[in-house]
């Protein structure tokens, strides 16, 4: 009986470290209160869990925004009310976080979250609520029949961002590759991407291993990797499973002599890796602090940023901050702020430089057109926040499909992923 | 498609032993404080993640790799000494339920003071340059840290069961383990040798987060899989044996090592899936005794 109970009670233990991990223990609450003239802007934000530190920039780079804004004036003489939520990267946190800040808090837009899946469901609320909803996540929302009128997404579609760094790849390093694939939708569309791109530039693929989320060893993976002698390889993966497939590509001697490509790095990860993280090692992201040397608005924003929290910000912080901003600036260019049809229609083809060169808000599908940035780690001679060098920025227009293709899903519908 | 030649398949027969050697050291610490205090210590990859972070403190002081993995065992060994003496003794011999609820609220405070001390992005941990190249055995590729952990790991059991078998403490733990009451009968202070079993168990928790650390990074939240990891090897193994755990944490790691290689996707799940096999057809582990109190 000793030996049952011992058991029930490790059952009990498994199931609350399962709880943990799905993230249901926890919630943060925020108020905020209304005021006379005034209107109401609600975020969403992962604060707690492995994506914390993305979902903090985002945070604040909301709050500097509103701050801004609420310096000059308001928007049209209203003062903006920001409230923000922990949605703790789960979906059906979300979804009770949104119900809370459009239905109770009786916010006038909402925006934010990490997760593609988070956006989609997000946008569906908005057209239900038809409220206006800013995505500050890389999503897939402005594909097929997902999205409304009332959404706007402005992260980088998952495919482009693997356009723009296989577009380098195919260039500058060779045909040969090999991926290592975070194994759910977000890491599926990176590859197709990839795989498309290699279609069209004569590249090699030789495998890709899928990879279920929060693995943590992977030299497993890589007798696979080894075996196929790549050029190079590429990592559909972000945040701790990117930190762990980096170190052990390191420990294999293989940030040595052959080049790793991530299609999506972040700066809180070149920073964990150290000096794993190389010359050799070459990373995505929609704005890297360092732009501020090639653009002013770029290191207006980044030395603000830096001043106010004591870091540069994420690429999530940055797009956040955009995105506000150009929810501002559609309600400036409406002449309401009621009419909420109006203003997604004035956020429609808006032009715009905030943080890198000239942009624009696609008409057609209310997605941001921007640029890609390449990095490249500095390993061992990186010091404090000089962690990598930018070796390209990719020209947005080049990385989109049209609307067109876009709601049909082309070309990517057409490829087939391996097993 | 490319075929797989042996020396792939041995390469991964390798990174299993060396994946399994953290498991072992992982599930050993939990199942001495099994076997000792009766505790389902909900805890455990949290004391592996601070073993993680003193490593990295360690080498940021002294420079040394070695001198960090012996204080990560000692530091971590004594804070565990400390957490068993103000909080655990208060509860034994009441509700089984109250330990282990006592150790989950640790493993979500002492995350968040970690990311209150530390920050939210993790610490990189480096092992030294002599461990950084590769053993070539003709095509073979061996990385020398993954030789190192399972040297290393070696070098532990063997200090651990020359400690458990040959000397007096290491006596009386074992027949702590096996009735704590004729013990306390014949004279000696229980209580103490429970502080230090916890300590001990810890303390291997600990040295897995070290190891693992250059691996992966120390992070505030790595020790949630590790708990859950620490739990399967010990039920697969039998609760309480040591003998288990080493079984177990090798079976394990050979386990999610050819499932990544044969099927990636399924290499996190696949552990389950063995110890739910295990404990249908011995409900009690690899080496679990029957009816043991």
């Amino acid at each position: 009986m000793q030996h049952v109970k011992r058991l029930g009670q490790i059952g009990l233990a498994m199931l609350l470290v399962g709880l943990i991990s799905a993230g249901l223990l926890t919630a943060l609450p925020a108020t905020a209160s209304a005021q006379q003239k005034t209107i109401k802007y609600g975020t969403m934000h992962p604060l707690t869990g492995a994506y914390a530190v993305l979902g903090r920039d985002q945070m604040r780079a909301t709050e500097m925004a509103v701050e801004e804004w609420n310096a000059k004036g308001g928007v049209l003489g209203h003062k903006i009310i920001w409230v923000h939520r922990d949605d703790e990267l789960k979906g059906n946190v979300a979804i009770r976080r949104a119900k809370e800040l459009v239905e109770e808090e009786k916010c006038d837009f909402f925006g934010g979250t990490l997760s593609g899946s988070i956006s989609l469901a997000m946008n569906e609320f908005a057209c239900k609520t038809k409220t206006p909803y800013v995505a500050y996540c890389m999503s897939d929302m402005v594909l097929g029949s997902d999205q409304c009128e009332y959404g706007a997404a402005f992260m980088v579609v998952p495919y482009a961002a693997s356009l723009a760094v296989a577009q380098y790849a195919f260039k500058n390093v060779g045909k040969k590759w090999f991926a290592i694939t975070a194994d759910y939708r977000w890491g599926h569309s990176l590859l197709e991407g990839w795989l498309w791109q290699s279609q069209q530039m004569g590249g090699q693929f030789l495998g890709n291993v899928y990879v279920p989320l929060g693995t943590t060893d992977f030299s497993t993976y890589y007798a696979k990797v080894l075996a196929a002698k790549p050029d190079f390889i590429v990592m559909n993966n972000l945040g701790a499973d990117q930190t762990a497939a980096i170190k052990q590509a390191s420990e294999l001697g293989l940030t040595k002599n052959m080049k790793i490509f991530c299609t999506k790095t972040a700066q809180h990860t070149i920073k964990e890796l150290g000096s794993a993280y190389n010359e050799n090692v070459i990373g995505g992201m929609s704005f890297y602090y360092k732009l501020r040397d090639k653009y002013p608005g770029a290191k207006k924003f980044v030395d603000k940023f830096i001043k106010k929290y004591g870091a540069p910000p994420e690429q999530d912080g940055e797009c956040g901050y955009v995105a506000t901003n150009i929810l501002f600036m559609a309600i400036e260019k409406a002449g309401t702020v009621s009419d909420k049809k109006k203003i997604m229609e004035a956020m429609q083809d808006i032009k715009y430089q905030l943080t890198k060169g000239p942009e624009y808000v696609r008409g057609c599908d209310r997605q941001r057109v921007q640029s890609y940035v390449l990095v490249k780690g500095k390993g061992a001679k990186a010091k404090g926040w000089d962690l990598a060098d930018i070796v390209a920025e990719i020209p947005g227009d080049s990385i989109i499909m049209s609307c067109a293709d876009n709601a049909k899903k082309l070309p990517f519908i057409n490829i087939k992923l391996p097993k | 498609m490319f075929e797989i030649p042996w020396n792939v398949i041995a390469m991964q027969f390798f990174f299993g032993i060396a994946l399994g050697c953290i498991f072992v050291l992982l599930s050993s610490g939990m199942s001495i404080i099994f076997g000792l205090l009766d505790v389902v210590n909900f805890a455990h990859g949290t004391f592996a993640m601070l073993g993680a972070y003193a490593v990295f403190v360690m080498i940021s002081l002294s420079g040394s790799f070695v001198v960090g993995l012996v204080s990560a065992v000692v530091i971590v060994g004594i804070v565990g000494m400390i957490v068993e003496f103000l909080f655990l003794k208060p509860l034994y011999g009441k509700d089984p339920l109250l330990p282990l609820l006592l150790t989950f609220g640790l493993s979500v405070a002492i995350p968040d003071l970690i990311k209150i001390i530390f920050g939210l992005i993790g610490k990189p941990v480096n092992y030294p340059e002599a461990l950084s190249g590769t053993l070539v055995l003709g095509s073979i590729i061996l990385p020398g840290y993954r030789l190192f952990i399972i040297l290393f790991t070696l070098v532990a059991l063997i200090s651990l069961w020359l400690f458990l078998k040959r000397s007096d403490l290491g006596m009386i733990i074992r027949a702590s383990t096996r009735d704590s009451l004729m013990v306390q009968t014949l004279g000696i202070n229980v209580s103490r040798i429970w502080t230090f079993g916890f300590g001990l168990g810890v303390g291997l928790a600990a040295l897995a987060g070290a190891i693992a650390a250059p691996m992966m990074s120390a992070t505030p939240d790595m020790g949630v899989d590790m708990t859950m990891t620490a739990f399967v090897v010990t039920v697969v193994g039998g609760l309480g044996s040591l003998g288990g755990a080493i079984v177990g944490g090798l079976l394990i790691g050979l386990v999610v090592a050819f499932t990544a290689f044969v099927a990636g996707e399924y290499s996190s799940v696949s552990m389950y899936f063995c110890m739910a096999l295990i404990l249908l057809v011995r409900p009690r582990g690899l080496f679990g005794e029957q009816g043991r109190e």
